[in-house]
C-alpha cells in the first residue's frame, strides 16, 4: 500500500529544468529515502510534495486524492535550510508551530517540555532562538518538526550539522516514528546513512528518477553482476578482458562489475590464476554509492566529494 | 477565511509587533515629539529677534514729525528700549544725500532704517522704508498701525470729526471666519481644525511609513532566517502574507487610536482648556472614518511593502525598491498639507478620491470641510477596489520572492514572475 504516490512531476525555472518528470511510490511505514547529489532536485521535489510550488506538470496523490492543505496538517517538515524566529523563545516557538498545524493547549504544551527534556534542553525554554547554539537550534527545530505527531515526516538532509551524538538521538527518534507507523520521508546524499536506514529508495539525478523501489531489491538486483573485493597485487590483467564490464576503485575496496552473473566463477578463477592475493570476495554485496556512480555515470572522484560534504 | 492557521499567524505577528520596544517606545514619544517640534516652532515665530532696532523717522515738516514723535514715544517697545526712534525733518530733496551718508551705518548694522514720510504720502499714505532688509516684517507690522493713525488724525484734524469718527477711521477691516456647514448653527471658525488636519496629516504618513518598514523588514528576516519554508509547510503564501498584513494593519489602527486619545481628552473634557481661536470640532462618526480609513490605507500600502520585502532580501537592496512607495505616501502627504491652506483646492478634491492619494488627503479635508457623502463613498469604493487589485498582484510576487534568496532580482525578472505558476 502507498502512502504517497508522485506522478510525472516536472518543474522548470526560467528555462532550466529542476525537476523532469519524476514518479516513485512512498509506500506506508517506511522509511523513504530521497537521494542524489546536491542540486539534483531533491528539495524542488520536496517542496511541489508540499504544495508549496506548484508543480508545471504532474501531481502528487496522497492516498488517493491529490495532496493540498490537508497533506500540509499531516506533514511535518524539516527544511535543508533551517529557520526559527530568532527573537521568540523555545518554548513559544514550539507552540506557535504546533499551532499552525492546528494542535494547541496544554497537551502539546507538555509533550512539548517532554521533547525538549530528551534533547537536553529543558532548562533553555525560555531561552530566546538567537541565544542558543547552532546545534541546539537545530533540535529545537527537529522538536517543531514532530511535535504535532505528523503522520508524515519531511526531513530534507536531517544531519548535516549534527554532532555524533545527536545524530544518533535523531536516529534514535527516526526509527521509533517508523515503529509508530509514521511515514518518513528523508531527503540525502549521503548515502551511508540511506543505505541503513531506509527501506524504500529514489535516486534523482539532473532532475530524473533514475532508480526507485525497496532497497532490498535494488541491491540484490545489483549485487548480481558486481563483485566486492578486498586484495593485495595489480588488477591491470582485468582491463581488457571480455567478461569484465568495468573496474572501480573506492579506497578501500574495489567494485568489479562482470558482463554477465554467471562470469562470476570465472571472475575468482582468473583472480587466483593471477597470484592476486584475494581477503575478500563478497559477490552479493553492493554499495548504494556504487549503484549510484553505476547508474548516474559519473566518476568516483567527484561523488566523492559531494559525499564528503 | 479565518481559520486557526491565520489566527495563530496573526497572534503571533500581534505579539511581535506590539510588544516590541520599537513600537511602544515610538508610539509614545511621536505625539510628544510633535507637541515639542510645534512648540518649538511657535516659540520661534513668536520670537520676533528685534531688539536694538534702530531707526531714523524723516518727516518733511517739524509738526508732523512731533505728531509722530508723541504717537511713538509712549508704546511699550520703545519705553522698554527695543526700538530707538531718531526724528528728523528734512525736505525729499535732501533725503538722497542722508541716506548716502547713513549708507554705511545701515550696511553695518548700526542703524537698522529710515523711514520717510514725505507731505505726498498724507494723501497717498505710501510711506517709504529703506533698510538692509526692508522686507522685515516685525518692524512694519509693529509700526503699520501707529503710522496709519498719525496720518488718519493729520488728514482729519481740520474737519471737526468726534474722537469716534476718527477711531472708527482708524480701524482696519478683521475678517471673522464662520463655517457653513449642515449642521444648524452656523459656528465661528478658528485655527483648530487646521492645525488638526495638519497634526493629521503627519500622524498619517509617520504611521504608514513606520508601520510599513517594520512589516517589509519582518518579511525579510523571515526570507534571511528560512523561517519561511518551514512556515510554508503548515499555511499556504497567501495566508501568510495576508496574516502579515492584517497583524500591521491592526496594530497601526491601534496606534492611531492611541494618538487619537490626547485629541479626545482636549475635546471632551476641560483637562486642557485650549484657547477659542484654537478649538477645534470633530464627530465621533469623523473619527471612526479616520480610523476605518486609516486601516484600508494600511491594507492598501502594506500589500506594497510585504511585496518589495519579497523581492529584496537585505536593507540595503531594498531601498531601490521603496521609493516607489515613498512617492505614493509623499505626493499626497504635500497635498493634504497644501489644504490647510485652501480647503477646497481642486487637486486635493481630486487627489482626496484617487487610490492611495486619498487615504492621505481625505482626512485632511474632511477635518476643515464638509466633504460631500458621495465623495466619502467614491473614496472608500476606490480603496477597496485597490486593495482587491494589489493583493492578488502582490500575492504572486510575494510567492515566488519569499523563496528566492542570493542576487538581486531584475525589473524585468519579477514582472516575469507575475506569470509564473508556482
Amino acid at each position: 500500500m502507498n502512502a504517497l504516490e508522485v506522478k510525472n512531476l516536472t518543474k522548470t525555472f526560467n528555462g532550466l529544468t529542476a525537476v523532469d518528470n519524476a514518479s516513485f511510490m512512498v509506500p506506508e511505514g517506511s522509511i523513504f529515502g530521497l537521494i542524489g547529489r546536491n542540486g539534483a532536485g531533491k528539495t524542488t521535489t520536496i517542496r511541489m510534495m508540499m504544495n508549496i510550488y506548484l508543480p508545471d506538470n504532474g501531481e502528487v496523490i496522497l492516498r488517493g486524492t491529490k495532496v493540498g492543505q490537508e497533506f500540509k496538517n499531516k506533514v511535518g517538515y524539516l527544511p535543508e535550510e533551517r529557520g526559527l524566529y530568532k527573537k521568540m523563545k523555545v518554548l513559544d516557538t514550539l507552540l506557535f508551530f504546533s499551532e499552525i498545524k492546528g494542535l494547541y493547549g496544554k497537551e502539546v504544551r507538555e509533550k512539548a517540555l517532554e521533547y525538549l527534556e530528551r534533547f537536553d534542553l529543558a532548562d533553555r525554554k525560555n531561552s530566546k532562538i538567537e541565544d542558543l547554539s547552532k546545534g541546539n537550534q537545530q533540535k529545537v527545530q527537529f522538536i517543531a518538526t514532530i511535535l504535532h505527531a505528523p503522520e508524515f515526516i519531511i526531513l530534507d538532509e536531517p544531519f548535516s550539522g549534527l554532532d555524533p551524538i545527536n545524530t544518533n538521538l535523531l536516529k534514535e527518534i527516526i526509527i521509533e516514528e517508523k515503529k509508530n507507523g509514521k511515514v518518513i520521508i528523508l531527503s540525502t546524499h549521503l548515502m551511508d546513512f540511506a543505505e541503513k536506514m531506509c527501506d524504500h529508495i529514489a535516486m534523482i539525478d539532473e532532475g530524473k528518477i533514475i532508480l526507485n523501489g525497496s532497497l532490498k531489491e535494488i541491491k540484490e538486483n545489483y549485487a548480481q553482476k558486481n563483485i566486492s573485493l578486498t586484495y593485495n597485487g595489480n588488477l591491470s590483467f582485468l582491463n581488457k578482458n571480455p567478461i569484465i564490464e568495468s573496474v572501480s576503485d573506492y579506497g578501500n575496496t574495489t567494485g568489479i562489475k562482470v558482463k554477465d552473473h554467471t562470469h562470476i566463477q570465472e571472475l575468482l578463477k582468473l583472480l587466483v590464476n593471477n597470484n592476486i592475493e584475494v581477503k575478500n570476495f563478497s559477490a552479493n554485496e553492493i554499495s548504494l554509492q556504487e549503484i549510484f556512480i553505476e547508474l548516474a555515470g559519473k566518476d568516483e572522484n567527484e561523488l566523492m566529494e559531494v559525499s564528503n560534504v | 477565511m479565518f481559520n486557526y492557521r491565520l489566527i495563530g499567524l496573526l497572534k503571533r505577528e500581534l505579539q511581535e509587533k506590539l510588544l516590541s520596544k520599537t513600537f511602544i517606545i515610538m508610539t509614545i514619544s511621536i505625539p510628544v515629539l510633535m507637541f515639542i517640534i510645534f512648540g518649538v516652532q511657535t516659540v520661534i515665530m513668536s520670537y520676533d529677534g528685534d531688539e536694538n532696532t534702530k531707526l531714523k523717522l524723516i518727516t518733511e515738516s517739524e509738526k508732523l514729525t512731533n505728531n509722530f514723535k508723541n504717537e511713538l514715544e509712549n508704546l511699550p517697545f520703545i519705553q522698554n528700549g527695543y526700538y530707538n526712534f531718531d526724528y528728523l525733518t528734512m525736505p525729499q530733496i535732501k533725503l538722497k544725500e542722508y541716506l548716502e551718508k547713513v549708507k554705511q551705518e545701515i550696511l553695518d548694522e548700526k542703524l537698522t532704517g529710515v523711514i520717510f514720510i514725505s507731505d505726498s504720502s498724507l494723501m497717498s499714505k505710501n510711506v517709504e522704508y529703506y533698510s538692509k532688509a526692508p522686507n522685515n516684517a516685525t518692524v512694519t507690522h509693529k509700526l503699520n498701525w501707529h503710522l496709519n493713525k498719525v496720518l488718519v488724525d493729520n488728514y482729519f484734524i481740520n474737519r471737526n470729526l468726534t474722537d469716534e469718527d476718527l477711531s472708527f477711521a482708524r480701524r482696519g477691516v478683521d475678517f471673522t471666519g464662520y463655517k457653513v456647514s449642515k449642521d444648524k448653527d452656523i459656528k465661528e471658525e478658528g485655527y483648530g481644525n487646521f492645525i488638526l488636519s495638519f497634526f493629521l496629516s503627519f500622524l498619517l504618513y509617520l504611521s504608514l511609513i513606520m508601520i510599513g518598514q517594520m512589516t517589509m523588514q519582518s518579511v525579510i528576516e523571515e526570507k534571511n532566517s528560512r523561517v519561511i519554508e518551514v512556515l510554508l509547510s503548515s499555511v499556504s503564501s497567501s495566508e501568510l502574507m495576508s496574516s502579515k498584513i492584517f497583524g500591521a494593519s491592526i496594530t497601526g489602527v491601534l496606534q492611531m487610536a492611541v494618538w487619537f486619545i490626547p485629541i479626545l481628552i482636549v475635546m471632551f473634557t476641560s483637562v486642557f482648556a485650549l484657547p477659542e481661536e484654537f478649538g477645534f470640532q470633530i464627530s465621533v462618526f469623523q473619527i471612526v472614518y479616520l480610523l476605518f480609513n486609516f486601516f484600508l490605507g494600511l491594507l492598501t500600502f502594506l500589500g506594497l511593502f510585504v511585496m518589495v520585502g519579497s523581492i529584496f532580501d537585505n536593507v540595503q537592496d531594498v531601498q531601490s525598491g521603496m521609493w516607489p512607495i515613498l512617492m505614493l505616501i509623499m505626493i499626497p502627504f504635500f497635498i493634504a498639507i497644501s489644504v490647510a491652506n485652501n480647503p477646497t483646492n481642486p487637486i486635493a478634491e481630486i487627489a482626496s478620491m484617487l487610490p492611495f492619494a486619498s487615504i492621505i488627503v481625505m482626512p485632511a479635508r474632511i477635518t476643515i470641510i464638509d466633504v460631500p457623502l458621495w465623495q466619502f463613498i467614491i473614496s472608500i469604493i476606490i480603496n477597496i477596489v485597490t486593495i482587491v487589485a494589489i493583493f492578488p498582484l502582490a500575492g504572486k510576487i510575494f510567492r515566488v520572492g519569499i523563496l528566492r534568496t542570493g542576487k538581486k532580482p531584475k525589473w524585468s525578472e519579477i514582472v516575469r514572475w507575475l506569470k509564473y505558476s508556482y
